[in-house]
């Protein structure tokens, strides 16, 4: 009796589509043609090269794994791997992380190449699995997302550019000569001004000019340029508020330009238009029309943010709306009480300046001062944050209830009683006091005059990374905690009336966005975005690139899920129920609070010496 | 055996095994799992009904070396047709169990055997491989019983009931449930939930079968002993 198959090996392969569709002929000869590992951490690599070429179907255990130019995937008992590979007849790696060890079948990649000629079924269903994984990874992959690409990857080629003292005609016979419809105009390389076709049009042609003149002469001087390091998103922002079509692009330390960005390569690049609403909400002339436009926004991120990957964008659209509404707040108090007597900004903090603001998100501001008000000056600020924070709850911007809102006088600082008091903050770091000014780590300037933000930031960075206030930090992001037990089962949030939710903002968002602050603060990182800061991490910032990349998918996949609840449910708040979950999603959130847990662990040992 | 071969083995019971498996690491071990299905629990009078056996080595089982026999044998069955699923008919096509016994010994020279209750499956062997004169090599054995109750002892001062037992043990290693009392099934069921064993003794993979001599899991067997 030779030529037999386990009942086990057999009974498991009816179970598991597609091999439950194949008559049993075929079914008897798969399980002859395979190998049964118990595949570990330890033993992975091993095992995995002498396997090479097979198709792996898992019995037992959890792997994280990738098998081909697709994103990782979580696999457990029933799923494949390695079929890409198969099926492309290429050698792709796999790349395999075990979770808990166990089980894996590895069926001959003849037997199965043989299946996929035999049976249409067969073969639909890997290739099938294989077109999802790529869809997967489309929306993972949020690098690939054309608003998220950072404006280095965008522009093509080197920039366009002349010195400033060329003639008008020399300038013309570059853009012709390249082909381009603008010119960037340098001074010892530094970027200057910008000419246009239009330029040429209205200022040259239109009136005769001479064109032996300098192009300096008919140039837009110091136009609006946008840093490299920055994505499509703000430039589409900036491009869309400002009502111009060209933007240059320049390097953010040498300020040279290294091209530009055009309303064209946005059109180009664009696929989805959930950001419409920007450019409706900068057009308001009054406090009814921003209103008005604004209360469409829930409405009209829940009709068009659909795809996984809209949700990706969904902050930032949200927090750039917000930032557009308190410009023109600030626009139309002043043009009813006149410009501000000192120089002042505007800064947000929280949510809106990491730019990951959800529906329930409340806003949190505060006005820099150039100096100290007189009583006369303090009263134009009381009344400008006074209606701009108003203004903002008309929008729909939840007033904040723990004041943190430029309304409130102890934030209404000047510069020098701003960076007094991060001193105090940075000798005194007691656990209240972390608690409160975590928040203020966060921060962002969205109007007035930046260069006053900049020099607080400037100010304030070395203080912030000194060791006992990161220390101070560390243990308070190992304060919260993720909703699993022990036992790897979910924590539900009490007292809520939905038995199975969990709070993904309080247990898992903040807790991320709590360490990578940490890690940002520790290198003067000036974004206060939580991905931008994960981008930028120097390579030796104590947390990988592959740390880093994982927390990045985390926090998106944690984000997404919190936007769908919210958008799904017409709901404000974080409580995500797990009963919403598909089964792999609860498997993804499990292996993303554990993780987590990891990267807190990792924090404390790296910040406070392990010391909780 | 002589004497003094005798007290050798009985100060340092790792020098029965044979010379070539004595330095390599149990992973680069060829194994083979075997399991007998018997018509009762007692060695002097109960009969094999069926022989399984898979080959493995280092983590990894080939499900084409799977061999299994079905034994034609005259005796009662007992209760057994219950416990196996094999009935009179099924066992009155199957094979001489001389034969069947021949071809397993053909996998001693080259296989350390892996059994679940080595006492009892190699005592019941011994005595037909007797009954019939045919010799046997010293044969290796793992037996994945000891094995897993000298981790729960470690664990343990009090052993649960029913806690050794294949099913039981598997499930304490988180291994998929196999269906238990098929002679082959359950020879690949051993084979993998030794797999599993180890991991846990030595997740790195670097001990030798005199590394788990302590444990009791280790016997060399001699025919004329």
């Amino acid at each position: 009796m030779n030529a037999v198959a386990p009942q086990q090996a057999l009974e498991f392969l009816r179970s598991s589509a597609p091999f439950d569709g194949v008559d049993e002929k075929h079914r008897i000869s798969a399980a002859q043609h395979t190998r049964v590992i118990y595949l570990t951490e330890e033993n992975k690599q091993e095992l995995l090269a002498e396997q090479q070429g097979r198709l792996f179907l898992i019995h037992s255990g959890q792997y994280s794994v990738k098998d081909s130019d697709g994103a990782q995937r979580h696999v457990s008992e029933g799923d494949y791997f390695g079929f890409s590979g198969l099926l492309d007849r290429i050698d792709y790696p796999i790349e395999l992380s075990v979770d808990s060890p166990g089980l894996v079948y590895c069926i001959d990649g003849e037997t199965f190449t043989t299946l996929i000629k035999h049976s249409a079924s067969f073969s639909q269903f890997f290739k099938g699995a294989r077109e999802e994984e790529l869809q997967n990874q489309a929306v993972s992959d949020s690098n690939s997302m054309w608003l998220y690409k950072p404006l280095a990857e965008v522009i093509s080629g080197d920039a366009v550019s002349a010195e400033h003292n060329v003639t008008i005609q020399q300038a013309a016979s570059v853009m012709s000569e390249r082909g381009v419809s603008s010119l960037l105009i340098t001074e010892k390389g530094e970027l200057v001004g910008i000419v246009t076709d239009r330029d040429l049009r209205n200022r040259v042609v239109a009136l005769g000019a001479d064109m032996g003149k300098p192009v300096s002469t008919i140039m837009t001087r110091d136009p609006a340029r946008i840093r490299h390091n920055r994505t499509m998103f703000n430039a589409l922002s900036i491009m869309s508020e400002r009502n111009i079509h060209h933007l240059p692009v320049i390097d953010e330390m040498s300020r040279r330009p290294l091209g530009m960005i055009t309303a064209s390569d946005i059109v180009r690049h664009q696929k989805s238009n959930v950001l419409f609403i920007i450019g409706e909400l900068s057009k308001a002339q009054n406090l009814y029309e921003l209103t008005r436009c604004s209360w469409q926004m829930p409405h009209y991120l829940a009709t068009h943010a659909k795809r996984l990957g809209d949700f990706d964008i969904a902050g930032k659209v949200l927090s750039q709306a917000t930032d557009i509404m308190t410009r023109r707040l600030i626009t139309f108090f002043q043009q009813q009480h006149g410009s501000a007597p000192m120089s002042y900004c505007w800064i947000v903090y929280g949510s809106q300046a990491r730019e990951d603001q959800t529906m329930g998100s409340d806003q949190d501001n505060a006005l820099l001062l150039a100096d100290k008000p007189d009583e006369q000056q303090a009263e134009y600020f009381r009344q400008m944050s006074e209606y701009v924070c108003q203004g903002l709850g008309k929008c729909g911007i939840k007033l904040c209830d723990g004041n943190i809102m430029a309304s409130n006088p102890d934030l209404r600082l000047s510069i020098d009683d701003a960076i007094a008091e991060a001193k105090r903050w940075v000798r005194q770091p007691t656990k209240e006091a972390i608690m409160h000014f975590n928040i203020f780590l966060d921060a962002r300037a969205v109007a007035g005059d930046m260069s006053l933000f900049n020099r607080m930031q400037s100010a304030r960075a070395p203080l912030l990374k000194q060791n006992m206030f990161l220390a101070a930090l560390a243990r308070h992001a190992n304060e919260a905690s993720v909703p699993l037990s022990m036992f790897q089962k979910f924590v539900y949030a009490k007292g809520r009336d939905v038995q199975d939710s969990i709070d993904i903002k309080k247990q898992a968002v903040a807790i991320i966005n709590n360490l990578v602050r940490l890690y940002a603060l520790a290198n003067e990182l000036k974004m206060p975005a939580t991905l931008a800061r994960l981008a930028n991490l120097p390579e030796n910032a104590g947390l990988s690139p592959r740390d880093a990349d994982n927390l990045r998918d985390i926090w998106l996949f944690l984000n997404r899920l919190r936007w769908r609840h919210q958008l799904q449910n017409s709901v404000t708040d974080n409580y995500v129920r797990v009963s919403d979950l598909s089964s792999i999603e609860k498997h993804q959130l499990k292996a993303a609070f554990k993780a987590i847990e990891r990267a807190q662990q990792a924090a404390v040992m790296k910040f406070s010496g392990g010391v909780n | 055996m002589s004497l003094l071969s005798r007290i050798q083995q009985w100060l340092n019971p790792a020098s029965a095994i044979p010379v070539q498996w004595q330095d390599i690491k149990i992973k680069e071990l060829p194994l083979i799992g075997i399991d007998l299905e018997l018509t009762s629990l007692d060695i002097s009078t109960s009969n094999i009904t069926s022989i399984g056996w898979v080959k493995g080595q280092g983590n990894c089982l080939d499900l084409a070396s799977c061999h299994y026999s079905v034994i034609c044998t005259t005796e009662s069955l007992n209760q057994s047709p219950v416990i196996h699923g094999l009935t009179a008919e099924t066992i009155a096509l199957g094979e001489d169990v001389k034969d069947a016994l021949q071809m397993l010994i053909q996998e001693a020279h080259n296989h350390v055997w892996v059994l679940h209750n080595v006492t009892l499956d190699m005592g019941v062997l011994f005595r037909l491989i007797r009954q019939f004169g045919l010799t046997m090599p010293p044969v290796v054995t793992i037996d994945t019983l000891k094995l897993a109750v000298y981790q729960l002892q470690k664990q343990h001062q009090m052993m649960p009931p029913n806690s050794a037992t294949l099913t039981v043990c598997r499930q304490r290693h988180d291994l998929p449930l196999a269906p238990a009392h098929n002679a082959l099934d359950d020879a690949v069921a051993t084979l993998e939930l030794l797999f599993a064993q180890l991991y846990q003794l030595d997740a790195k993979g670097q001990i030798t079968l005199a590394d788990l001599m302590h444990s009791g899991a280790i016997n060399v067997h001699q025919l004329n002993s």
